[in-house]
């Protein structure tokens, strides 16, 4: 089996040198899939002592496709912490605790990813604590029943931010059909409704914890060998399942949609912006060009902020967020604007500044200042195995392999300002369009 | 690679000679990264006191804004090919700038924030800018995050009557009654060379820490003594604030101020009976396992032994929030209202069990072996790191990290109980609240009623005879003890 192990390389110079095709990702890792379809990654870094596993199930809320369900993906990353026969819920957590392990979980739209962060000697216990709840998982109703209100208690504390309420309104009024129209957290009805779907919650876990959907990636204080032996041990005879959901297509938006929001507390009133994207691709130049697109027309540097912000001052906060889902994702202007009578000026310059760059192309030279800003943006945050192993995680979930952050950089390499200029035409259209704002109302509920 | 953490034990602390009483905090290693933490010891505590936010606008001021030279958009073109950024970090008794940029721009980073520092710009437009920006983030951004606005509310309160008194953001009158000239006397009067600590860590070579740190000896030297603030009052009784807003669910915060630093030799027990009560964010501890876990009443619920803002965003707590005068918080993430009374009363009811019965071995020990290979994890990156060795300074207590684990392998079960005994109490308590229908929740919590659960499944009988207890546990709360303040008022 090891000997299908395949080794990728590239030296920690390569990242700033100045030839464009060189690989971005400075580490050195092994890649393997074992018989059951299991994905196994492992990065030695120079950060000694701690390791960190990321194990990464390729099952997010864009899986939720039964109406009703909505926020099942996110409820069972709780579940995942319910125990087994062999190592019950307050084992679990008294054995991290003894190892002063820090253990969390995440859900996205596209993956669910479980978090460990241990002391290397610790490395045997995590892994055979974690292959035994992915395959041996069980709860009785009762505590399904009591994690539900935990879902939704996590839910109630977001609910005060009018961000999250922005987000969750976007994604309703932009989408018809596919299951990026909900957000993770689910709608709060479905949240309302989940302590009644234990069953459904089992087909669950049948149906996407399974080797096929899942890579564990190991970074930090490890050897690949070691890695692999235990994990063979471990997670070796967990079965293939045969589950493929069929995510419903979206269809072309074919027309302009707005929506407005009133919110109850003060609160400055925001906009956002949002264009049906690309799915996520680094065999063409469509992912890499709308997010440097994101940079070069509305970050800090961006003539647009400096207008909007520094100049003008009349909003405080403008951001864009270009999409890299598996999916077809939403790139997304937002802006948080000083006063309500703004808010059409604030819309106009967006709009405006999208239109000027489909009709010219950008300066190489700030094209190149994005490129060395997102090099060097990375290679800042790679300072501890931690942030390496959610790096890694995030490309995982995408392509199965680390090496989709080369192969997207590579595609970044080689981004011209026509490409640029191409991207914001062919998706930030009129017609791919939602416009959301929000505004505080006394009376709103 | 050799790494920061392999040589933090290498930590040097200079202090240079009589008259130039600069502290600096230097760890040269071979990482790429180069990281700053420029820390001032003096913070909100500072601030004049009909001017609260002075500190905190100030330092804003400086993180962004131009500097004499350079427009903030020319210094925003400059870093963002760098991707670094200098940003600003204000607590009571500390003022710190900081920031991290690869080795290959060392010189031309350090240029940029030299002249922010040292050489500020003082434009008009950038002052406007700034100080709505700090506004805006109380309306907009802590009074919509209830979480973080009950905690902070709890933060000011403990401390009535001395200088930690107020949100470090300031008031929204206060920062608007706050002039360029304001802001130009606390940067002139306040950034001394006597309250600098100077923390580098990184690839840099010995004469690049020369040349910083003889600019930083351009700042003006202190004048007169430190001032040392009075100790937080007694609070006398249970008293609450009940902030009110529209909102789905209630946060909880309470607490009270502590004496327990961690110069103080029972800090490390303190820090046990605190984590084995709910460390931050993290399943398996008492109120944790019987709040949310047993009972489905929220997402989660924990225990503190020092400031902790920022505590929904961050997994670990930030560095250089040093202070002489720490705080005991007990963190109740939202529930829903009717189970607010209840909510409540179970934290104080596990709080009161582990005071009166102590922490017994076995639980100690999973504690204790948890803080003492947790905090080795503390220090996963060099800005940690570096943060850790200036806060060490600020204690005057070296090799913090190791100094703890080795308190740690010596303690006993009996000198938690002793300490938790010493410190903790369920009485003389500020609660912070922020909920909806706040009158309702007032008569609830001044009244004696019993406030039983309802579940949505059937628990055992052990559950359910702690709950007849905790139904009826008494809060000790007075309606007139009870303030309702509007949430478009709270740091008004």
């Amino acid at each position: 089996m090891f000997s299908r192990l395949i080794l990728f390389a590239c030296g920690a110079a390569a990242m700033f040198a100045a030839q464009p095709s060189q690989k971005i990702f400075p580490y050195a890792y092994t890649q393997e899939d074992l018989p059951n379809g299991l994905r196994i990654v492992t990065v030695p870094t120079d950060y000694p002592n701690v390791v960190a596993l990321y194990i990464v199930v390729q099952t997010g809320s864009r899986n939720e496709i039964e109406s009703g369900h909505t926020g099942f993906a996110h409820l069972f990353e709780h579940l995942m912490f319910k125990g087994t026969a062999k190592y019950s819920q307050d084992q679990y957590n008294h054995l991290i605790k003894k190892m002063g392990a820090e253990s969390n979980a995440f859900t996205t739209d596209d993956y669910t990813c479980y978090q460990t962060v241990f002391s290397k000697e610790d490395l045997p216990t995590v892994l055979a604590m974690e292959a035994d709840r992915f395959q041996n998982l069980k709860y009785p109703e009762s505590e399904f029943k009591t994690e539900t209100l935990a879902v939704f208690g996590e839910f109630n504390k977001n609910s005060s931010n009018p961000f999250v309420k922005m987000d969750e309104v976007m994604r309703d009024t932009a989408y018809t059909t596919h299951t990026y129209k909900h957000p993770t957290m689910g709608f709060l009805k479905d949240v309302q409704a989940m302590p009644q779907l234990y069953d459904y919650s089992l087909q669950f876990f049948n149906h996407y914890y399974r080797p096929e959907y899942t890579t564990i990636v190991l970074a930090g204080d490890v050897k690949s060998k070691t890695a692999h032996d235990m994990i063979v041990k471990n997670w070796g005879a967990w079965k293939r399942g045969d589950y493929k959901p069929e995510i419903p297509m979206e269809p072309p938006q074919g027309e302009a949609k707005t929506n407005d929001i009133a919110w109850p507390d003060q609160t400055l009133p925001l906009i956002a912006i949002a264009f049906k994207g690309p799915a996520y691709t680094d065999s063409a130049k469509d992912t890499a060009a709308l997010d440097a697109l994101s940079y070069l027309a509305f970050s800090e540097t961006s003539e647009l902020y400096q207008k909007l912000i520094l100049q003008e001052q009349k909003a405080d906060v403008l951001f864009a967020s270009a999409p890299r889902q598996v999916d077809a994702g939403l790139f997304e202007v937002a802006a948080r604007v000083k006063k309500m009578d703004d808010v059409p000026y604030v819309r106009d310059q967006i709009l405006e500044t999208i239109h000027n760059f489909q009709e010219k192309p950008v300066d190489e030279k700030r094209l190149d200042a994005v490129r060395q800003h997102i090099r060097y943006q990375l290679a800042l945050s790679m300072d501890n195995s931690e942030t390496i192993a959610q790096i890694v995680a995030e490309f995982v979930a995408l392509r199965r392999t680390p090496d989709t952050l080369n192969k997207l950089f590579d595609v970044y390499s080689h981004l011209t300002p026509k490409d640029v200029q191409d991207a914001a035409a062919k998706f930030l259209t009129g017609n791919a369009r939602t416009i959301v704002t929000l505004e505080h109302k006394e009376d709103a509920k | 690679m050799k790494t920061a953490y392999a040589l933090l034990t290498a930590f040097i602390a200079i202090v240079l000679p009589a008259g130039a009483q600069m502290r600096v905090m230097a760890e040269p290693n071979h990482s790429p990264l180069v990281t700053f933490r420029i820390v001032f010891t003096v913070g909100a505590a500072a601030d004049t006191p009909s001017k609260p936010g002075l500190a905190y606008l100030t330092a804003a001021m400086i993180a962004n804004s131009g500097s004499k030279s350079l427009t903030y958009q020319q210094i925003e073109d400059a870093m963002f090919p760098l991707a670094a950024d200098f940003s600003s970090q204000v607590d009571k008794e500390m003022t710190t700038f900081y920031g991290t940029t690869h080795v290959d721009h060392l010189d031309e980073y350090y240029k940029l924030i030299h002249g922010m520092l040292l050489d500020p710009g003082w434009r008009e437009d950038d002052f406007k800018r700034v100080k709505d920006d700090c506004i805006h983030s109380i309306q907009s951004g802590l009074r919509n995050n209830d979480e973080e606005l009950a905690k902070e509310v709890l933060y000011s309160d403990i401390y009535q009557g001395m200088p930690y008194a107020h949100y470090n953001g300031g008031t929204v009158s206060g920062l608007e009654s706050i002039t360029l000239d304001d802001v130009r006397g606390f940067y002139g009067s306040r950034y001394t060379q006597g309250v600098l600590i100077l923390g580098l860590s990184g690839g840099f070579t010995p004469a690049f820490l020369e040349k910083v740190k003889a600019d930083m000896r351009k700042l003006p030297p202190s004048i007169g003594m430190h001032t040392r603030h009075p100790e937080p009052g007694l609070i006398h009784g249970n008293r609450a604030i009940i902030v009110e807003k529209d909102t789905r669910a209630t946060a909880i915060s309470f607490g009270f101020p502590i004496s327990c630093t961690r110069q103080n030799p029972d800090w490390p027990a303190l820090l046990v009976a605190s984590s084995y009560l709910g460390q931050h964010r993290m399943a398996g501890g008492v109120l944790y396992d019987e709040m949310r876990e047993k009972r489905g009443l929220n997402y989660g619920d924990y225990s503190y032994i020092e400031y902790f803002p920022q505590g929904m965003y961050r997994m670990a707590a930030e560095q250089n929030l040093a202070r002489r005068y720490q705080i005991f918080q007990i963190w109740i993430r939202p529930v829903h209202p009717e189970n607010a009374k209840f909510a409540l009363r179970l934290a104080l009811y596990e709080l009161d069990q582990l005071i009166k019965n102590g922490i017994s071995e076995e639980n100690f020990q999973m504690s204790r072996d948890f803080v003492s290979k947790y905090s080795a994890l503390q220090l996963r990156t060099q800005s940690a790191q570096l943060g850790f060795a200036v806060d060490s300074l600020f204690y005057d207590s070296p090799a913090f990290i190791d100094a703890l684990r080795a308190k740690l392998s010596k303690l006993t079960a009996a000198e938690v109980t002793r300490v938790a005994r010493r410190y903790l109490r369920t009485k003389d308590l500020s609660i912070a609240i922020v909920a909806n229908h706040a009158e309702d929740l007032r008569q609830q919590l001044a009244s004696d009623d019993p406030s039983p659960m309802e579940y949505n499944t059937p628990k055992s009988q052990a559950i359910l005879d702690v709950d007849k207890v905790v139904q009826k546990w008494p809060l000790d709360l007075k309606a007139d003890s009870i303030q309702i303040v509007p949430a478009a008022q709270i740091f008004q």
